[in-house]
């Protein structure tokens, strides 16, 4: 169910007065659990037995993580094992349970259909974990646990193809017989192997709960409904922004309290959401796929200009999204984190990366970054540091080496502005507005890989840029006014201008233009870009 | 929160209550500007099909005094003959000037569509006299009716009951039904699709300035046009000289030239889902007061296959037993010569002189048109 649609609009004014209704009840959580599985299952009701799948686990590692000692003490695995002597009553039925799943799904392997042997393989391997965790009582094999199992759901359905392709060209240009097997023919009873939608977020959000409270930065969450909630949560499920448990759970343990402000703002935050991606995402997209499904036919102020919509329109598209996502989520009374905040107006690279998909930056930062060792270590491993990260956000975005590509041009970006801030020289005299637009630039040009097709087609448009004739683009001018319009806005925004901006004036007539804008011209329907991711 | 477009609860109040008093206004005022020549045999244009807005406000500003509407598909509308060709235009020609026929034809509806035409915009109709057509080539098989499982793309799909009853091969998804009730049931929106159909080539504002011209290579030339300067507040008109139809027109001749006899898989009253929607015209219409008088036909009877005719019989009396039953004055006209009908059932130009002809001879048309 997409936000910018009718059905949605049904949904809301259902999902919300009931919520409300309940206020003086124990019902709203099953209640905004209910309706997001409802809003989540709507796309494709068998995925939501990953999400299920995903949630019951991350919640039971965590609570059997509880169970272990902080600091690991030593264990007698051989009384545990051949005696079953566990000090943790816990633990001893998770071990238990572990060791008879196994032996069961071995069973149902054995006798049962064929097609069913690749899932429960994977089954196994996480029960076989499972039960050595409960016999070695150590925190960090939960933690494995739930990263393993997280990040095998992730490389089957989103990297399955990227990841098997490459082994078997490596293979046959290493000469090897063997070749793996298409992920297609793992799925069991022949469902179609789809990329379930936002299988990204969700899973990074629930990994960021086990992975905090294996930090001890988050305290453990004793009610089930409640954490499937946190990783449901419907506005944000689909594409972000990605929450923390230490932001988003302490929301859901009491009910938000009923003020205007939050349905004002909830409104204001869905139409300027709405806005971008109907006005203004969806028209970009237009240009861009005429231009880069065919980049040889055109010239290049053809290729550059569709290069710029591009970047307007998955900014638009993406923050749109995060708006309305906000703004449902505010509207029920919730905050969710901001997760675009004018990344145009960067002036570094490093700054672009506070600004865009905050989100996914800062989990990367902290989950990824600062464990490699983050800026501790000299330059060297710094820039390793950052090199990893960024590729592996890169790979998030998709499985193809021009995402892989387009987060190692953000690496060696964000430290060539690094070192060029290290000069007083660059940092006083180059004026704001150039590094602004020597930024957006950089971004412009990493663009090209993440929408190009393929590697040759972003080669190719690369190429033509520098030596295709100059011909007509005819991009509409229509289009450009509008992105000139909202870059003036943003340019204002963060200028002594914003009090003009603020004035109920501006306010009131922004929102009157965007409203009667929708109505008139909007071109409808189409899918959030980030819902591939 | 980023945005600096946050409005309070009073600003929002006054925003919706500028937006809400535009939505209420526009259409009206529109009307007041735009001109629309409606003259005495003024049809729909063929590129303004889909401007239902268009059919409501001809039916509420531009009907003559004392007018009878003549309501049906591209038969009334006249597929292969220029306006001065339809049936309306000899019912004008032939009949005295005690009433005026008017031309109240789609291109391309068929009684499932006609059904939400006549639901939605065709209220301004109350309490008139209306001549309705029931062409039986929409029970003519399965695929007509809308009765197949494999998903179909037909004409109108915005006008087809979006819910209920189910139309098997209309594979819209919720969005999309939602969208149509939502245009056929807001002024505002159908006005919109007025000007997406009237000024900018059916397509939104944006679309058009992103559309091609063909060729290939193609060239874009809306890209740096103004848009606003395709407005010209004048309703388009039909092109004067259609070379798709007329006397002069390579289209306008003889089935016979074209194909010989065809087997119908006629399907039966008790399933038709067209049928079923006639009804429901035939009800609604009574309902708001209106005095309907049904015409069957004449289907080209020339062209049905020995095998199919029987059935056809079958379906044509079952039309007019139900006819009978509720007591609506009707006509069933004779089959045409077959050199009169361009294909299964549009005449043409001299057919629907004689058809006018016909239909002014029939007694019951003459005491249903004289009664008050």
């Amino acid at each position: 169910m997409l936000f910018h649609t009718w059905p949605f609009l049904i949904f809301l004014l259902i999902v919300v007065p009931v919520f409300f209704a309940l206020q003086k009840t124990r019902w709203w959580i099953p209640w905004l659990m209910a309706a997001s599985y409802f809003f989540y299952g709507w796309w494709n009701p068998y995925y939501l037995l990953l999400v299920i799948y995903s949630t019951v686990l991350d919640f039971s590692l965590v609570a059997l993580m509880d169970h272990c000692p902080q600091a690991g003490g030593k264990v007698d695995v051989a009384a545990r094992l051949f005696q079953l002597r566990f000090d943790d009553g816990v633990l001893k039925t998770a071990f238990l349970v572990a060791v008879t799943a196994t032996v069961a799904i071995f069973a149902v392997a054995w006798a049962g259909p064929a097609s069913l042997r690749p899932a429960l393989a994977g089954l196994a391997v996480i029960f076989l974990l499972m039960a050595l965790g409960a016999l070695l009582s150590h925190r960090r094999i939960w933690l494995l646990i739930s990263v393993v199992n997280n990040l095998a759901l992730l490389l089957f359905f989103k990297y399955g193809h990227f990841a098997v392709d490459n082994l078997n060209t490596l293979f046959a240009w290493l000469h090897c017989a063997g070749r793996l097997p298409e992920p297609s023919t793992l799925m069991p009873f022949g469902f179609s192997y789809v990329l379930p939608v936002g299988i990204s977020f969700f899973t990074f959000q629930s990994l960021s709960y086990t992975i905090d409270f294996y930090l001890g930065n988050v305290e453990r969450e004793r009610n089930f409904l409640r954490f499937a909630t946190f990783v449901c949560f419907f506005p944000q499920l689909m594409a972000g922004p990605i929450e923390r448990a230490r932001h988003l759970l302490p929301q859901f343990r009491q009910f938000p309290a009923f003020r205007l402000q939050n349905v004002t703002d909830g409104l204001s935050l869905f139409l300027v959401g709405l806005f971008k991606k109907l006005a203004l995402a969806n028209y970009l997209a237009f240009y861009v796929e005429r231009v880069y499904d065919q980049p040889k036919n055109f010239g290049a102020p053809a290729l550059l200009l569709a290069t710029f919509a591009f970047a307007w329109q998955i900014y638009f598209d993406f923050s749109g999204y995060t708006d309305m996502a906000r703004g449902v989520a505010r509207l029920l009374g919730f905050n969710l984190i901001l997760n675009f905040n004018h990344p145009y107006l960067a002036a570094g690279l490093g700054e672009f990366w506070t600004r865009w998909h905050i989100s996914l930056s800062s989990w990367f930062r902290d989950y990824v970054y600062i464990p490699l060792g983050g800026n501790r270590g000299g330059v060297f491993n710094t820039y390793r540091n950052l090199l990893v990260t960024f590729l592996l956000s890169g790979i998030w975005h998709g499985a193809a080496w021009t995402f892989a590509i387009w987060g190692g041009l953000h690496a060696l970006g964000v430290m060539i502005t690094r070192e060029l801030e290290r000069s007083a020289r660059y940092r006083e005299q180059v004026p704001r507005l150039v590094k602004q637009l020597a930024v957006f630039g950089f971004v412009g040009f990493a663009w090209i890989f993440f929408r190009a097709e393929s590697l040759d087609d972003a080669w190719l448009i690369i190429s033509r840029i520098f030596t295709a004739t100059w011909s007509n683009p005819e991009m509409p001018a229509l289009m450009l006014a509008l992105v000139g319009l909202v870059w003036l806005y943003q340019f204002l925004c963060e200028s002594r201008w914003r009090t003009l901006l603020e004035t109920s004036f501006v306010r009131i007539g922004a929102a009157v233009c965007m409203v009667l804008y929708l109505f008139l011209f909007s071109s409808g329907g189409g899918a959030f870009i980030y819902f591939q991711f | 929160m980023v945005n600096t477009l946050r409005l309070g609860g009073r600003q929002w109040l006054l925003a919706l209550g500028l937006i809400l008093l535009v939505i209420l206004l526009t259409p009206w005022l529109w009307k007041q500007v735009e001109r629309f020549d409606a003259g005495p045999d003024y049809r729909i244009p063929y590129s303004l099909s889909k401007d239902y807005w268009l059919f409501q406000r001809r039916l509420e500003d531009k009907l003559p005094p004392r007018s009878i509407v003549l309501l049906g598909d591209s038969v009334v509308w006249g597929e292969y003959v220029l306006p001065d060709g339809t049936w309306s235009h000899f019912l004008n020609a032939q009949s005295g000037p005690e009433a005026t026929y008017v031309n109240g034809g789609v291109n391309g509806l068929f009684p499932l569509a006609l059904e939400g035409l006549v639901d939605d915009y065709g209220r301004a109709m109350r309490r008139q006299k209306v001549i309705l057509h029931c062409n039986l080539l929409w029970l003519s098989s399965p695929k007509a009716d809308l009765q197949t499982d494999k998903e179909e793309t037909f004409n109108h799909s915005r006008l087809v009951p979006q819910f209920s009853p189910r139309i098997p091969c209309y594979r819209a998804d919720a969005n999309e039904r939602l969208e149509a009730l939502v245009e056929r049931h807001v002024n505002f929106v159908g006005w919109v699709s007025h000007l997406q159909d009237a000024y900018f080539a059916q397509k939104s504002l944006l679309k058009w300035t992103l559309e091609d011209d063909g060729g290939d290579p193609a060239r874009y030339p809306n890209s740096y046009r103004n848009p606003l300067a395709q407005v010209t507040f004048h309703v388009p008109e039909a092109p004067l000289d259609d070379p798709q139809r007329g006397p002069k027109s390579s289209r306008h001749k003889p089935w016979t030239e074209s194909g010989g006899a065809t087997s119908f898989e006629w399907v039966t009253l008790e399933t038709s889902l067209q049928w079923a929607a006639f009804r429901h015209i035939v009800q609604t219409l009574r309902d708001r007061g209106n005095d309907v008088f049904v015409i069957v036909g004449p289907f080209n009877e020339h062209m049905v296959a020995e095998a199919s005719q029987p059935p056809y019989r079958t379906l044509r009396d079952g039309v007019t037993t139900w006819l009978e039953e509720h007591k609506i004055p009707h006509l069933v006209p004779e089959t045409l010569p077959s050199e009169l009908y361009a294909d299964a059932s549009h005449p043409l130009t001299d057919g629907y002189a004689l058809l006018a002809r016909r239909t002014l001879e029939s007694e019951a048309f003459q005491s249903w048109r004289q009664r008050q």
